[in-house]
Parts: structure tokens; C-alpha cells; sequence
């Protein structure tokens, strides 16, 4: 880690007079693993891309290297890439894919060599695949040659959005290991945007969670989205598709997103801490990971169709015996629901 | 019927020896084309992309000029460039009335509209995803504009072979512009149309066969070009 690579300030993007981006202030240092997770059109996409220097924002600052930057701006155009989330190879062999950022740099030194040792770094065998034309790969091999387009350059930064969605889990973890690796080796800052926040707990050391446009926080709050509807003692609720209900405070609007920022898992079948304000949510744990940058653990819990999540300690994941698939209680203070 | 085979019969003897008035046609021909398209796609190219890839205010009825440009009538092309061209024209002094040159300036106004239009469809019917790879590995705005046109190259080529078919087989603009004179400005349509008119069905035919054999070779080329891929 150290200095800041990106400073990101006041940041808003408009898409048909629609805001989709506003980021008051991040830091992004050199060297790490960002991870971005969030629903779908929650922004992450947009993100990348003005932070790879594809777009420029509506307003609102990016610099790079302490310098302000924009799109084709020398400081970035050779140092900064991005993947998007569907792999966009050109009409041309997978070498000519490969080697088309090369070629533009004028870079041509032993450029056959490099294009095979790209492929071997993302699991390709450059004797079957180089000659082959883009249109004769699987999604899979295509995003594996889309990554090793933006590898062959040493990039500084190396952006991914959802570079697993979509393709078989072969290819999924070979992307995974070869980001990884890159980082690693060149000391290359990554900023993935996945869906698989178990990878990106796993591997980042810090996780952005972006709702509606905004950064919310470390990606662990809970959130809620409305409407809500007047219920029982001035708290208002909402019905899950089990029966089951949310409850909140008094939301500043019905359609109003709710945060619950601690949860806590307890086992179903063992008695747990009564209080006045505390809602009770009963589901199943679906997954358990590692975060990489606290030693925590961070659990998935089901409840109805709503994914929540929690942090949990490894004695209170051994204590309770809790495992993917065990039927747990979801506990949180009803006054702590924030409000987004 | 029998015209018909004696003046096919007729049209290979013409072939065969190299007839130099049928040959004038053609050569006529070939220059007045090669001319036109060559300055439509220098200038079409750049203008079709533009339209294609940028986006700006007036760009819908920039849109509806060029598609409009598409059915412009050929003899009204030829009469606007007469007009133009005449001693009494604007353009009187550059003496291009009835010269091969001044048929590729009136060839030109009827194909630049043809590879404008096809070729900012081609651009615009481009996957978005393009322009966000090629920055993304680096390319500036030269090598955009470059490699988005190399990506395209199967539709361009295509609106080429377009405009080259209706500059070929074009006679209104011929006739007017050139005057159809013998050994200056006659073109294979033009002299087809002259022919035809005389009941000399056989240098017709020949003519009709030399502009099939041509639009054959560019077709064969163009799908060599494309099988490279």
C-alpha cells in the first residue's frame, strides 16, 4: 500500500438527466484489491468505467497519481484497463487480439512470444488458440482472451467488471488466478466489481458497497428497499414472501431504503437475547467466508427470498456450529435501522 | 430469338479482337468510376463515421438530408452538374463540360450519399463495447477512428460495392455531363443506350457483357477479401 492512485471527488455522472453516480470522496491506494458490490444498476459498471478513464464524468473529479485525469489523457491512456462484463473481442485471430494494445504502442519486440505467454497466463494454449478467429471461442475462452489483451500491457491498474458472471467455473477461477496474480507479481491495483462477494471477501483488501448510485460503506450493511407499511406499537414493516416481517422505525418515505448495519446469527434451536426493540428473522445460513482485510468472518443468511449478512467471529462460528445450510435467528435493534 | 444469339455470337467476336471503340467504353468507363469512388470514400468515410459514431444536435436531420441525398434522381444530378459546368455556369472556366472528369464529379454526387448513409449504419450498428476496448487497451483518438473503421470493414466494403455498382451502371449523369462523344466520353451505359437505339443489338450485348464481367470481378474480390477473416 501506499499513496493514494486514485482521489475521487465530488464525483456525479448523469445518464439521460438521470443521476446514476454520486461519490462525494475515495481514496484508492496503490497496489490493492477494491472490490465493488451492489445490485444490479446500482452503478458498479459506470463506476469502472469512469475510473478507467473509458468516460468522463458529468462533474466531479478523478486524479490520478495525485494529477487530474480524463479520458485519452497520457497520464492513463497506457497504464490504466478495463474489462467489461461481456467480453468484446474484434474481428481478428486471438493473437491479433492479444497483441492489438501492443501493437499500438509500437511495442512489437518478440510480440508473438509475449501473445503465447499471455495465453498460457490465463490457461490458454497458445498452439491450439492463437491462430483461431474470435468468433470460433466459448464465452469462457473469450473472456479468458479478453484478459489476456489487458495483461500482455503490465497494467497499473486493471479494472474488472463481473469478470465470472456468465462463464463456466473453469474459466471463472483461471480469470481469478490470473488477476490475482498480476497483482502479485507487477503489483498491479485491481478494482473488481462481482457479485461473488465471497471472492471479493476473500481476496480485497477493502470492499465499497455501492446502492443507487452511492458508496454505502464496506459492503456488509444490510439494505432494505421499501415500500413499508404501517404496523403494530408506531413500527412500520415489511412482509416477506414466507410470512415473515421486517420491522423499522418510521421510514422518512414508504419507498425509503432501510439500513441495517449489525446483525447478529444465532442458532435457531438455542435460546437467545431478549430485548424491547430487537426484530427476530429466522433463515438459512448459505454461505460463510473469510474477509481478507479484518480475519472476520462474514455470513450469509436466507431469510425468505433476502439475502443478509453478518459478521461473525471463528469462536462464535465454532461455539454455535454454524455451517451453510444450518437454521439460524437473524437478530437486530429495531433503532439502529438507518435510513438511506 | 435469333437477334438475340447472333448478337451474343457477335458480342464474343468483339471480345475476342479487341474491338477499340467497345474498349474505348470501358476504358471510359473505368477511369470516370475509379475517379468517383475514390473521392467518395476519401470524403464519405470520415463523414459517415462521424455521423454514425458521433452524437449531436441537428444529427437526425443531418440524417434525413443524406437518406433524401439516397433517391436523388440521376438526370436531375446530371443537370444540376450541366448547369454548373455550362459557359454560363459558376463553374464554366474549370472547362469540365463533356470531359471524363466532369462525368466522376457528377458520378461522385450520386455515390457520396450512398457510402455516408451505409457507412455511419455500419458505424452506429457497432457493438457499443467496441469503443471501450479499444480506449481500454490504450488506443488514442487516431487508432479509434482507425480500428472502429477496421472493425467495420466487412459493411464499408460493402457500401463501397454499393456505390460502385450504381456509379457503373449510372447513364443519366453520363449522357448529360459527358455528351457521349465517341472516343472522349462515351461510357459502356451510355454507348449500350446508343447502341440499342441504332438496332445494333451485338456491341450492346458485348458492352452489357464487359459491365457483368467487371461487377463479377469486384464481387469475387470483395469475397476473397472477406473469407481472410
Amino acid at each position: 500500500m501506499g499513496a493514494p492512485l486514485y482521489s475521487i471527488s465530488d464525483l456525479v455522472h448523469v445518464y439521460r438527466a438521470k443521476p446514476v453516480l454520486r461519490i462525494g470522496r475515495i481514496e484508492i491506494p496503490t497496489g490493492c484489491i477494491v472490490g465493488v458490490i451492489g445490485p444490479n444498476g446500482s452503478g458498479k459498471s459506470t463506476f469502472l468505467r469512469l475510473a478507467g478513464f473509458v468516460e468522463k464524468p458529468t462533474a466531479g473529479e478523478i486524479a490520478y497519481n495525485g494529477k487530474p485525469a480524463a479520458p485519452f489523457s497520457p497520464e492513463v491512456r497506457h497504464k490504466v484497463s478495463l474489462m467489461s462484463q461481456e467480453p468484446f473481442l474484434m474481428k481478428r485471430t486471438v493473437l491479433n487480439n492479444v497483441a492489438y494494445g501492443l501493437r499500438i504502442r509500437n511495442d512489437l519486440n518478440r510480440l508473438e512470444q509475449r501473445v503465447h505467454a499471455a495465453l498460457a497466463w490465463v490457461g490458454l494454449d497458445a498452439k491450439e488458440f492463437a491462430k483461431r478467429p474470435s468468433y470460433a471461442l466459448s464465452g469462457g475462452e473469450a473472456q479468458r482472451v479478453a484478459l489476456a489483451a489487458r495483461l500482455i500491457l503490465k497494467p497499473e491498474v486493471l479494472l474488472l467488471d463481473e469478470p465470472t458472471a456468465s462463464i463456466d467455473a473453469l474459466s471463472a477461477q483461471l480469470i481469478k488466478d490470473a488477476a490475482l496474480k498480476a497483482q502479485r507479481d507487477w503489483g498491479t491495483t485491481l478494482i473488481i466489481a462481482s457479485h461473488d462477494w465471497q471472492w471479493l471477501y476473500g481476496v480485497c483488501d477493502r470492499v465499497v458497497h455501492l446502492v443507487r448510485g452511492r458508496l454505502m460503506g464496506s459492503g456488509r450493511e444490510n439494505i432494505i428497499f421499501g415500500p413499508w407499511e404501517p404496523g403494530e406499537n408506531g413500527l412500520w414493516g415489511k412482509v416477506l414472501s414466507d410470512g415473515q416481517r421486517i420491522l423499522v422505525q418510521k421510514p422518512p418515505e414508504a419507498l425509503s431504503a432501510a439500513v441495517i448495519d449489525h446483525a447478529f446469527i444465532v442458532p435457531a434451536d438455542q435460546p437467545f437475547p431478549d430485548g424491547e426493540n430487537q426484530v427476530r428473522l429466522t433463515g438459512l445460513i448459505t454461505r460463510l467466508a473469510l474477509e481478507k482485510a479484518s480475519g472476520d468472518i462474514v455470513g450469509s443468511v436466507l431469510v425468505a427470498n433476502i439475502p443478509f449478512t453478518a459478521t461473525l467471529t471463528e469462536n462464535q462460528v465454532l461455539e454455535n456450529g454454524l455451517y451453510p445450510g444450518r437454521c439460524v435467528h437473524l437478530l437486530y435493534d429495531v433503532n439502529s435501522v438507518r435510513w438511506f | 430469338m435469333d437477334f438475340l444469339l447472333q448478337g451474343l455470337l457477335k458480342a464474343f467476336e468483339i471480345l475476342i479482337t479487341f474491338d477499340p471503340e467497345t474498349f474505348s467504353a470501358v476504358y471510359a468507363t473505368l477511369i470516370v468510376s475509379a475517379y468517383s469512388l475514390a473521392v467518395t470514400l476519401i470524403l464519405g468515410l470520415p463523414l459517415g463515421f462521424c455521423l454514425g459514431y458521433f452524437d449531436f444536435r441537428i444529427k437526425k436531420q443531418v440524417r434525413v438530408v443524406v437518406d433524401t441525398m439516397l433517391s436523388l434522381p440521376t438526370v436531375f444530378i446530371g443537370l444540376l452538374v450541366y448547369a454548373f459546368f455550362t459557359n454560363r455556369g459558376p463553374l464554366g472556366d474549370l472547362g469540365l463540360l463533356f470531359t471524363l472528369p466532369g462525368i466522376a464529379v457528377g458520378l461522385t454526387i450520386l455515390a457520396l450519399p450512398i457510402v455516408i448513409a451505409l457507412s455511419a449504419t455500419a458505424v452506429e450498428s457497432m457493438d457499443r463495447q467496441l469503443r471501450v476496448t479499444l480506449i481500454s487497451l490504450g488506443a488514442n483518438r487516431r487508432q479509434l477512428f482507425l480500428s472502429t473503421l477496421w472493425e467495420a470493414r466487412l459493411s464499408i466494403l460493402a457500401a463501397a460495392l454499393t456505390a460502385y455498382g450504381r456509379v457503373m451502371t449510372e447513364v443519366g449523369i453520363a449522357m448529360m455531363v459527358g455528351g457521349n462523344i465517341k472516343w472522349q466520353t462515351r461510357t459502356i451505359t451510355t454507348a449500350i443506350a446508343l447502341e440499342t437505339n441504332k438496332g445494333e443489338f451485338a456491341a450492346g450485348i458485348a458492352l452489357g457483357l464487359v459491365l457483368l464481367l467487371i461487377a463479377f470481378g469486384v464481387n469475387v474480390s470483395v469475397s476473397s477479401l472477406r473469407k481472410r477473416y
